[in-house]
C-alpha cells in the first residue's frame, strides 16, 4: 500500500475543505470496507486520505418523517438494516442491507460508501496482469472473452462488463431515492437513478458525483408500496456471497389483487443499479400473477448481451423477478 | 470509553499518534496510517489470538469489538480506534482465567478443530447473541456466516452459540 | 441440531487454549528483532524473466533486503515429495529465471514492518519472454503420461479377472465420464513461517503436517546438516493437505533471515496460497459397469485422466477405492497423468477418493435406477469380505452395518421410488440419496517417548501433528485410560522436532501410527516401572520408588509387514513412509456410508442439503468427541464440493482467477443443515493393536455422490460435474 497523508476533520463543512486542500488523488474514508480493502490490494492508491467514519450527525437516522426517510451517509449498515420502520414497511430496503456482506462488514460500511462500492470483477481487483479499463483506462477488458459467469448483462459495453455489486442501491432506486450531497461548491440533491453511469468507452468513470463531493444522506419518499416488498437475492452460498441476480420488487394491489403499484430494479445483472421502469409499466392494472410476473422479467432482459458463461443470468434474473414478485405480492396482501 | 477521543485535525503525513484501549490494558502508540488494527493487534503489541486468514474481510478470523460491536479488523484501519475500546479474545475470559460462558459452551460443544477461526467465531458468537440475533437456529446460521470455518465445525458453533443465547448469558458479554 | 451424548463428553485437552487465544499457531511468533517478509510474483503465465526492476522497491523507507535470485550454493531445490524429496513440488523459486505459472515468486521484500514489505513488493517489476501454455485436460500442448509405465509399482493399474470380456456378457451395462474440477483446500491458516538463527542454528516456526520434511528438506536446500534445524509446528490451523510438506517460501524466510541477520516471518498472502501451494487437480474419470439383471455387478472399468505439472509427476490412486467399494470379481482401473504449467498438485482432503467416489457411486446409481432397483438394497447386495484385487480378506469391514443403521436413522423406507416423485406442498423438490466411501487403511511409523515423573507428571512426545483431528487428545486419552490418570495430568508434544522424529500427518494415518507407538511405549513403562501389565497404576509411587526424579521410556511402532529398519530410516530422515492398505494377509480400508435429503426449491431452484446421515466404520473409535466433529467436518466439505467449489482458471492468463475466499465459496454456516453421524466402533483386530482405522479423510468420500444421486432422486438429471450449482438446474 503506497504512503498517503492521513486527516480526521471533525465536521463535514472541514472534511470537505480537507479533501480539496489535498488535492488530486484525495479520497473520503468511512467504513473503509470497499476503499482500505483495494488499497491493500493495489487498485486504489489515493496520496491522501480524509477519515469521515466518526464525523458528528452523519449517522443520523430518522425513518419518523410523513414524507420521507433520511439516512445519514455515515449511518452504518447494520444499523439501518434494523430500523424498526424500515422492517414493517420497507422490508426491502431493510433485506437489501441484511443480506449483504456478514454483520462485521455491515458493522463497519456506511449506507452512504456502500453507494460507491466498487465492482467484485476479479480483472479489476487482480491488478497486474489483467486488462482493465476501469483500472487502467485504455488497457481492455479482459473479462470480455474471459471468466464472465458474474458478469453483467446489462449495460454493458464493448471496454466493461463489470457488475455493480451492491444491493442497498438497488432497494433505493426501486424506491425513488435521492442523494444529498456537499461539495467545494456547496449541496446539492441527486436522484440515485443519476448517481452511477454505465461504462460506455469511460468505465473508469462509475458515478456522477464531481470531486471532493461528500454524500450527507440518502432521501427516500415514503410509500406505502414499501409494504409490499422483498429484496431477493441468490448467491452462490446461502450467506456472504455476491449476488448472482437479485431483485428489489415492490406492489401495492387494489382490493380486487390488481396492481396499483409496481416498482421493480435488479441487481447482478447489470453494470449500475437496474430500475426495470417498463417492467413496472407492464404490471400496473392487471392481476399479479406468475405470467405476469414472467412477461415483466422478460421485458427487462429483452435487450441483455450476454458473454460466455453468464448468459444463465438471464433466465435466472426473469426467475429471481417472478420469485420476488410473489414474495412482494404475498407481503401486499397481509 | 478510558480514553479520550484525539482527533486529528492537521494533515499528518509520517505517523498518527493514537491511544486506545485494548481490553483492560492502554496503549500508546505511533501508528502508520496504513497498518490494520490486526497487523497492529498481532505484530505491534504481541496479541496473537486475533488470526490472519484472508486479510480481505472474507473469512472473519480476525473479527475483534469495537466499543462492544463487532468488526473484522484487518479491515480497520488502526488509526480509527483512537479513542475506543478494542475487545479481543484475549479479553473474554474473566479476571481470574475463568471462561466466558460462551468459551465454554464451544468446549461442551466441541465447536471447533483446529481451533484457527474460533477466536473469531467466539467474538462473533458473543455480538450475535448481544444483537438479539441468535434468538433461532436459522438466524444465527446467518449472523454467524461471516466467519469461515474449514473444519466445519457450523453444528457445534449454532449449538453452543443458541445454548448461550437461551441460558441468557448475553448481558456477560464483553464490550 | 444433533446433541453430543453426555456419555461421550471428553473435552479436548487443547480446547481451553484455543478458546481462550492462548494457542500459539506458527506465524503468531513474535521474537524480538522480527522483520517482514513479502513475496513478488510472476504475472505471465510461462516464459523466463528477462529483468527485474528492484530500485522503487529498495526505495521504500524500511526496506532491509530485496532478493530476486539466491546466491551461488546458497539455495538448492529440496525435491519432491513424491519424487523422494520433501517440497510439494521441486521447482524452488529465486533459483533461476525459469516461470512455470504464474504467481510464482520472483522476489522476497524483507522490511522493518508488514506495510512497508507489502508495499515494497508490490513495486517489484520484471520483463518476461512468455511461452504458450496449456492450462486444462483438452488444452493443446499437454504431455500425456501413461501413469503404469512410469511410476513405481505402487502407482501400477489395478486389475481383477477380465473387466472388458466381463463387460460384454453382462445383461446391463452403465456407462458415464464425469469431470472435477481444481479445488484448493484453503485451510484458515495461511501458509506462513518465522526463521530465526541462533548462530549457525536455525529455528522454524510454520503450520505444518510435516515438520520433519521441513526441516531434512530444509538441510537439502541450505547446504547445512539437519541437526542444526529444528522446526516447532504445535498446532497447525488446518492443513487438509496442503501443508504436508515444505513450502517454497521457507528455505526464503530462512536466507532472509541469515542475511539481515534477524528473525523473518514470512506469511503468504492468500491469493498466493492459491498459487505457491499445492491444490485438487482436475480429474476425468469414465466409469462402466456391468451386471446382471438382478443388480450382481459382475465387471467394472474406471479410467482417469488426471491433471498434473510440467516438472513432477503427481500420481493417481483413485481406483485404489473404486476396486474395493463392492465384491466386483472383474475390475481394470486405469491412470494417466496430463502434464499442464501450473505448479505441482497434491494431496486435498480425500484427495483421490472423493472424486473417485462421486464418479463411481454415480455409475452405481444409474445403474439401479436403470434396473428398477432401491439403491440401498442393491449397495446391500453387492458388499464384499475380501479384497477383489488380492484375494486376501479385509481386516475388517462394515459396509453392510453402515447401509442398514443408516438407513435405519435416515428412514429410508419412506423413499419412493421414481425421480421427481417427492415433493412438499410448496412445489419443493425433494431427493434422498446414498452412497458409500472408503480410504486406505495406511499405517506409518512413529516413534514415542514417555517420561514419568515422581510429582506424577506424564509427558508423552510421539510422531503427530495437530491439525484439529484431535490427536493431542487422542494420545491423552489413550494413556490416560491405561494407566488410570486424568487426561489433563498428561502433557502431550507433538508436531516438533526437538523431541521424536517427525513423519506426515496425513492420509488419516495420524492416528494409527502414533496410538500403536504410544501404546508400545506404556508397555515399556510399565516394565520400566515393575507395574502389572494392565489396570490403573501409581505412576508417581512408581517413579519415586526408582530413586529418580524421572523415568523415561522410548518404543517405536512400525506397520504390519514393514521392514522395520527400512521405514523408520525413512523416518529419522523426514520421509514418507506410509504402509498400506495391502498387508500380508489382509487388505484394510475405512468404510463409510451417506444418506443425503436435498430440497430444490421451486422458481429458482437453489439446492439445498438439509439434513445427512453419516455412518462411519473406522475401527475402534479412539476419541468419540473428535471423532464425531471430523465425520461432520468431512460432510461439510463434501457439501463444499459436490455445490460450491472450483478454482477458476483463465487460459490466456494462467494461474487461478478466482483467488480468494469471496469468489471461492467454501460452505458457510448458513449452507449446513443437520449432521446426523453414527460409528459402528468395532475395534478393527489386525491393522493394530488398539483396533483403529482412519477417519478424517473417508468421513468426506462419498458426500459429493450422495448428492450427486439426490439431486437425480429429485429431479431426474443427472449431473456429470462438479461443482452443481444452480445454473445447471436452469435448463
Amino acid at each position: 500500500m503506497r504512503a498517503f497523508t492521513y486527516t480526521e476533520p471533525g465536521t463535514v463543512t472541514e472534511a470537505v475543505a480537507a479533501l480539496a486542500a489535498a488535492g488530486p488523488g484525495a479520497r473520503f474514508l468511512a467504513g473503509g470496507t470497499t476503499l482500505y480493502d483495494l488499497m491493500k490490494l493495489g487498485v486504489e492508491a489515493p496520496a491522501a486520505v480524509v477519515d469521515v467514519h466518526r464525523i458528528a450527525g452523519l449517522a443520523t437516522i430518522d425513518t419518523s418523517g410523513p414524507a420521507e426517510l433520511v439516512f445519514g451517509g455515515g449511518a452504518r449498515m447494520a444499523d439501518v438494516a434494523e430500523d424498526p420502520v424500515l422492517l414493517r414497511d420497507y422490508p426491502a430496503l431493510a433485506e437489501s442491507l441484511a443480506k449483504a456482506a456478514s454483520q462485521q462488514l455491515r458493522t463497519m460500511a456506511t449506507v452512504g460508501g456502500n453507494l460507491l462500492q466498487r465492482t467484485r470483477c476479479a480483472y479489476f481487483r487482480g491488478g497486474r496482469p489483467f486488462a482493465c479499463n476501469k483500472r487502467e483506462p485504455g488497457s481492455g477488458c479482459a473479462a470480455r472473452e474471459g471468466l464472465d459467469r458474474g458478469h453483467a448483462v446489462l449495460g454493458i459495453s464493448d471496454a466493461c462488463i463489470a457488475t455493480y455489486p451492491g444491493d442497498w442501491a438497488i432497494a433505493l432506486i426501486a424506491f425513488d431515492a435521492v442523494v444529498d450531497v456537499l461539495g467545494p461548491a456547496g449541496e446539492r440533491t441527486v436522484p440515485l437513478a443519476q448517481l452511477h453511469v454505465e461504462p460506455g468507452e469511460h468505465p473508469e468513470r462509475e458515478h456522477t458525483l464531481a470531486p471532493g463531493e461528500l454524500i450527507l444522506r440518502i432521501r427516500v419518499p415514503t410509500t406505502g408500496t414499501g409494504r409490499g416488498s422483498t429484496y431477493h437475492k441468490i448467491r452462490d452460498r446461502e450467506s456472504y456471497a455476491f449476488a448472482l441476480t437479485s431483485a428489489a420488487a415492490a406492489v401495492a394491489l387494489d382490493a380486487d389483487g390488481t396492481v396499483t403499484d409496481a416498482r421493480l430494479a435488479l441487481g447482478g445483472v447489470a453494470t449500475v443499479p437496474w430500475r426495470a421502469a417498463e417492467a413496472e409499466r407492464s404490471l400496473v392494472g392487471q392481476p399479479l400473477s406468475p405470467d405476469a410476473s414472467r412477461r415483466a422479467g422478460e421485458i427487462v432482459f429483452a435487450d441483455a448481451v450476454v458473454g460466455t458463461s453468464n448468459g444463465y443470468k438471464i433466465e435466472l434474473g426473469i426467475r429471481t423477478v417472478v420469485d420476488a414478485l410473489r414474495i412482494a405480492g404475498e407481503r401486499a396482501t397481509q | 470509553m478510558a480514553v479520550p477521543n484525539q482527533a486529528v485535525p492537521t494533515t499528518v503525513a509520517g505517523s498518527v499518534p493514537a491511544a486506545f484501549q485494548v481490553n483492560d490494558r492502554l496503549v500508546e502508540l505511533d501508528l502508520d496510517p496504513r497498518e490494520s488494527l490486526l497487523d497492529v493487534l498481532r505484530e505491534r503489541l504481541g496479541m496473537t489470538g486475533t488470526k490472519k486468514g484472508c486479510d480481505h474481510g472474507q473469512c472473519g478470523a480476525c473479527t475483534v469489538h469495537i466499543d462492544g460491536r463487532r468488526v473484522v479488523s484487518c479491515l480497520t484501519p488502526a488509526v480509527q480506534v483512537r479513542g475506543t475500546t478494542v475487545t479481543t479474545i484475549e479479553g473474554v475470559a474473566g479476571p481470574d482465567r475463568e471462561l466466558h460462558p460462551l468459551q465454554q459452551a464451544f468446549i461442551d460443544n466441541d465447536a471447533l478443530q483446529c481451533g484457527y477461526c474460533t477466536p473469531g467465531q467466539i467474538m462473533s458468537g458473543l455480538a450475535c447473541i448481544a444483537e438479539g440475533h441468535a434468538d433461532t437456529d436459522d438466524r444465527a446460521r446467518e449472523y454467524l456466516s461471516g466467519n469461515l470455518c474449514r473444519c466445519g465445525a457450523y453444528e457445534g458453533i449454532i449449538a453452543a452459540v443458541r445454548g448461550c443465547s437461551a441460558q441468557g448469558t448475553a448481558e456477560e458479554v464483553s464490550g | 441440531m444433533t446433541a453430543i451424548p453426555p456419555t461421550l463428553r471428553t473435552e479436548r485437552v487443547d480446547a481451553r487454549d484455543k478458546v481462550t487465544g492462548a494457542v500459539r499457531y506458527g506465524t503468531d511468533r513474535v521474537p524480538p528483532g522480527l522483520l517482514h517478509a513479502a513475496l513478488a510474483v510472476a504475472t505471465i503465465a510461462k516464459g523466463r524473466v528477462t529483468s527485474t526492476d528492484t530500485a522503487a522497491a529498495e526505495a521504500v523507507p524500511g526496506v532491509r533486503l530485496v532478493l530476486t535470485r539466491a546466491g551461488e550454493g546458497e539455495l538448492a531445490s529440496a525435491g519432491f515429495l513424491l519424487g523422494g524429496g520433501y517440497g510439494f513440488q521441486s521447482l524452488q523459486p529465486l533459483m533461476d529465471d525459469r516461470i512455470a505459472y504464474r504467481g510464482q515468486p520472483i522476489a522476497i521484500v524483507v522490511a522493518d514492518t508488514p506495510v512497508a514489505a507489502t508495499e515494497a513488493a508490490a513495486l517489484v517489476t520484471a520483463t518476461y519472454e512468455t511461452e504458450q501454455v496449456s492450462l486444462d485436460l483438452d488444452a493443446e500442448g499437454v504431455e500425456v503420461v501413461e501413469q503404469a509405465a512410469t511410476l513405481p509399482p505402487m502407482f501400477a493399474d489395478l486389475v481383477a479377472g477380465d473387466a472388458e470380456g466381463t463387460l460384454a456378457d453382462c445383461d446391463v451395462r452403465v456407462e458415464g465420464t464425469y469431470d472435477l474440477p481444481v479445488q484448493h483446500q484453503n485451510p484458515m491458516e495461511l501458509i506462513g513461517c518465522v526463521a530465526e538463527w541462533e548462530g549457525d542454528d536455525l529455528v522454524v516456526h510454520e503450520g505444518s503436517q510435516n515438520s520433519g520434511a521441513i526441516r531434512h528438506g530444509l538441510a537439502a536446500q541450505l547446504g547445512i546438516d539437519a541437526e542444526r534445524i529444528q522446526v516447532i509446528s504445535p498446532y497447525v490451523g488446518g492443513g487438509f493437505g496442503q501443508k504436508n510438506s515444505l513450502q517454497p517460501g521457507t528455505a526464503l524466510a530462512a536466507i532472509a533471515a541469515r542475511r539481515t541477520g534477524r528473525p523473518v516471518k514470512l506469511v503468504s498472502t492468500r491469493m498466493q496460497v492459491f498459487h505457491n501451494a499445492s491444490f485438487r487437480p482436475a480429474s476425468r474419470h469414465r466409469v462402466v459397469i456391468g451386471a446382471d439383471r438382478d443388480g450382481t455387478m459382475r465387471a467394472a472399468v474406471h479410467e482417469v485422466d488426471q491433471q498434473t505439472s510440467r516438472h513432477d509427476l503427481y500420481p493417481g490412486s483413485y481406483t485404489e477405492i473404486t476396486a474395493r467399494l463392492y465384491g466386483i470379481p472383474n475390475f481394470r482401473g486405469h491412470q494417466r497423468l496430463v502434464r499442464t504449467d501450473v505448479q505441482t498438485p497434491g494431496y486435498m482432503r480425500a484427495p483421490y477418493e472423493h472424486p473417485a467416489a462421486f464418479a463411481f457411486e454415480s455409475t452405481v446409481d444409474d445403474l439401479a435406477h436403470q434396473l428398477g432397483l432401491d439403491p440401498v438394497a442393491m449397495r446391500l447386495a453387492n458388499d464384499s469380505t475380501a479384497d477383489p484385487i488380492t484375494g486376501q480378506p479385509f481386516s475388517s469391514r462394515h459396509v453392510t452395518e453402515c447401509l442398514r443403521r443408516g438407513a435405519e436413522r435416515f428412514g429410508w423406507e419412506r423413499r419412493t421410488h421414481e425421480p421427481g416423485s417427492m415433493r412438499a406442498a410448496d412445489g419443493t423438490r425433494i431427493g434422498w440419496g446414498v452412497a458409500l466411501g472408503a480410504y486406505k487403511g495406511a499405517a506409518v511409523p512413529a516413534v514415542a517417548r514417555i517420561t514419568a515423573s515422581s510429582d506424577g507428571g506424564l509427558r508423552v512426545e510421539v510422531g503427530g501433528h495437530e491439525m484439529g483431528q484431535g490427536i493431542r487428545t487422542a494420545v491423552a486419552r489413550t494413556v490416560a485410560l491405561d494407566l488410570g490418570v486424568p487426561a489433563a495430568d498428561i502433557s502431550v508434544v507433538v508436531g516438533d522436532t526437538r523431541s521424536v522424529p517427525q513423519h506426515l500427518t496425513a492420509g488419516s494415518w495420524g492416528t494409527a501410527g502414533a496410538l500403536p507407538a504410544v501404546g508400545a511405549a506404556l508397555g515399556e513403562l510399565r516394565k520400566a516401572l515393575g507395574l502389572a501389565a494392565d489396570g490403573p497404576a501409581d505412576v508417581a509411587a512408581a517413579v519415586a520408588a526408582t530413586g529418580q526424579a524421572n523415568v523415561e521410556v522410548e518404543a517405536t511402532y512400525t506397520a504390519p509387514g514393514q521392514p522395520p529398519e527400512i521405514v523408520l530410516d525413512r523416518l529419522r530422515r523426514g520421509l514418507p513412509a506410509a504402509g498400506g492398505p495391502v498387508y500380508p494377509g489382509f487388505t484394510a480400508f475405512s468404510f463409510v456410508a451417506h444418506f443425503v435429503e436435498v430440497r430444490i426449491e421451486p422458481v429458482i431452484g437453489r439446492i439445498r442439503v438439509p439434513r445427512v446421515v453419516s455412518v462411519a466404520d473406522c475401527g475402534r473409535v479412539a476419541s468419540p468427541v473428535t471423532a464425531a466433529s471430523q465425520l461432520r467436518g468431512g460432510v461439510v466439505w463434501g457439501i463444499g464440493a459436490a455445490l460450491r467449489e472450483a478454482s477458476e482458471v483463465d487460459p490466456r492468463y494462467g494461474g487461478f482467477l478466482n483467488a480468494d475466499l469471496a469468489e471461492y465459496t467454501i460452505p458457510v454456516n448458513a449452507d449446513i443443515g443437520d449432521i446426523d453421524v453414527d460409528f459402528i466402533d468395532v475395534p478393527d483386530p489386525l491393522l493394530n493393536d488398539i483396533g483403529v482405522k482412519g477417519l478424517g479423510e473417508v468421513s468426506m468420500v462419498g458426500v459429493a455422490g450422495a448428492i450427486g444421486n439426490a439431486i437425480f432422486h429429485a429431479t431426474g438429471k443427472r449431473f456429470r460435474h462438479l461443482p452443481i450449482r444452480l445454473d445447471d438446474l436452469l435448463g
